[in-house]
């Protein structure tokens, strides 16, 4: 059994959650960066929790955000599929086995990008991709892709670097 | 048996990961396919209402551009008036009048994406129904799909499903206007046959032949046309008349005979 802090993930669900929806359609840089940064929440989620759970509450955020930006299923397809991966990638990218209080102090800088970024990627490729019904308009799509998980990136990292517990030794 | 059960508990997460994207993808497809989808989408209560929040906040700071838009449709129908009134011999004195104009505001916009959608803050309890015509004080901005009781759900220009059944101004000539995602400030102008001469600046009016615009309703006007050897239509851009960046305020289009003409066009398609 796992030693979840309720508290710190009731924050995450409010810092990263809940701020994102009022700025779902605002949150964007020169028309092509989207910042998504409410994938904080999925991605700082325990590690060795219930998968199963884990999915769930990946597919209830995915739907809410889906609900404010008209595009259902959309946000919810990529989440579930980034929740099913989420662990499998933290062991094979950090290594170590379960974090039931995952923090940017686990990961450091040099883990955020490992852990974060690719997951980020594949999460904008999906959404980007579904939205836009297949690869045409390549281009544009490519610069949304990867500017947008750029921006994602940098908000969510900045965010979780601010809420990290003060380290005790 | 015994196999076949403990070979579905062992892939049992996968199974339900793929039970969850199979909801997702029918949630997209039903999505994409009904008019009046569902209410998964921004016409939804609690959605419209901290849309509503946000937009009310930020209001005044787009309280001067607002006034003076409000100001240049002003006159503009000041001067449509003052040449009706001089030409009344025109006034068509319908016994109904066909088309009714619903004031909305857009309290949630977007047109950087490729399916832009917006919300208004008029719903079933003002008169509007799935499937009427959005125009503003400078064109087309699109049609409706879903509404709720107070509010209601657009699809905007800028959404690649959306064909609007235009005509060249100058020519009469029909053709389609469609977002083709590149730029929320052009569209693709499709179907004009290749006899027919354009001129850079041409307007795009709607065609009025079917239930959902007026004829004559302003969308753009073209910003560049090519035409190579092979092709039997022409590749024209339209500069859209409605700036999607800022969308304040709209009109629906209720059209008080939609359903008599629209039996009539299916019966006689019928009939043929």
């Amino acid at each position: 059994m796992i030693r979840i802090n309720y508290i710190r993930q009731v924050i995450h669900l409010f810092v990263f959650l809940i701020l994102q929806i009022p700025l779902i359609n605002k949150f964007i840089l020169f028309d092509k960066a989207f910042g998504f940064f409410y994938l904080g929440f999925i991605l700082f989620l325990p590690v060795g929790l219930n998968r199963n759970l884990t999915m769930i509450i990946g597919f209830l955020s995915g739907l809410v955000i889906d609900v404010f930006s008209n595009t259902p299923g959309i946000h919810a397809a990529a989440t579930v599929l980034i929740t099913f991966v989420k662990d499998y990638w933290y062991s094979f990218a950090i290594g170590e086995d379960e974090e039931p209080n995952l923090s940017w102090n686990d990961l450091k800088g040099w883990g955020s990008v490992k852990f974060l970024l690719p997951l980020i990627t594949l999460h904008h490729t999906i959404i980007f991709v579904l939205e836009n019904n297949g690869f045409t308009e390549f281009v544009i799509l490519m610069n949304k892709i990867l500017l947008s998980s750029a921006y994602t990136f940098i908000t969510v990292f900045s965010l979780s670097l601010l809420l990290a517990p003060t380290e005790r030794k | 048996m015994r196999n076949l059960l403990n070979f579905l508990y062992r892939f049992r997460t996968f199974g339900f990961f793929l039970l969850l994207e199979a909801v997702c993808a029918w949630l997209i497809i039903s999505y994409n396919q009904r008019v009046n989808a569902s209410f998964l989408n921004s016409s939804n209560f609690l959605a419209a209402n901290i849309n509503l929040a946000a937009s009310n906040t930020s209001d005044y700071l787009s309280l001067s551009r607002v006034n003076e838009q409000l100001l240049k449709e002003n006159t503009f129908l000041r001067n449509e008036l003052a040449r009706i009134v001089l030409d009344s011999t025109h006034v068509q004195k319908d016994s109904i009048q066909q088309f009714e104009y619903i004031q909305t505001k857009v309290i949630s916009n977007t047109f950087q994406r490729s399916q832009n959608y917006f919300t208004l803050n008029a719903g079933s309890g003002s008169g509007l129904e799935p499937g009427m015509g959005i125009i503003s004080s400078s064109g087309v901005v699109g049609r409706i799909k879903s509404v709720s009781q107070n509010f209601a759900t657009g699809i905007s220009l800028l959404h690649r499903n959306l064909m609007i059944s235009s005509s060249i101004k100058r020519s009469n000539t029909l053709c389609t206007v469609q977002w083709d995602g590149a730029s929320p400030y052009e569209a693709e102008l499709k179907f004009i046959p290749r006899h027919i001469p354009l001129i850079e600046g041409d307007s795009i009016v709607t065609s009025g032949y079917n239930a959902v615009f007026p004829s004559g309703i302003f969308i753009g006007t073209i910003s560049s046309f090519e035409l190579d050897q092979k092709d039997a239509f022409y590749q024209a851009k339209v500069k859209l008349g409605v700036d999607f960046t800022s969308l304040d305020y709209a009109y629906v289009i209720k059209n008080n005979l939609a359903v008599e003409q629209d039996s009539l066009e299916t019966q006689t398609l019928m009939n043929e």
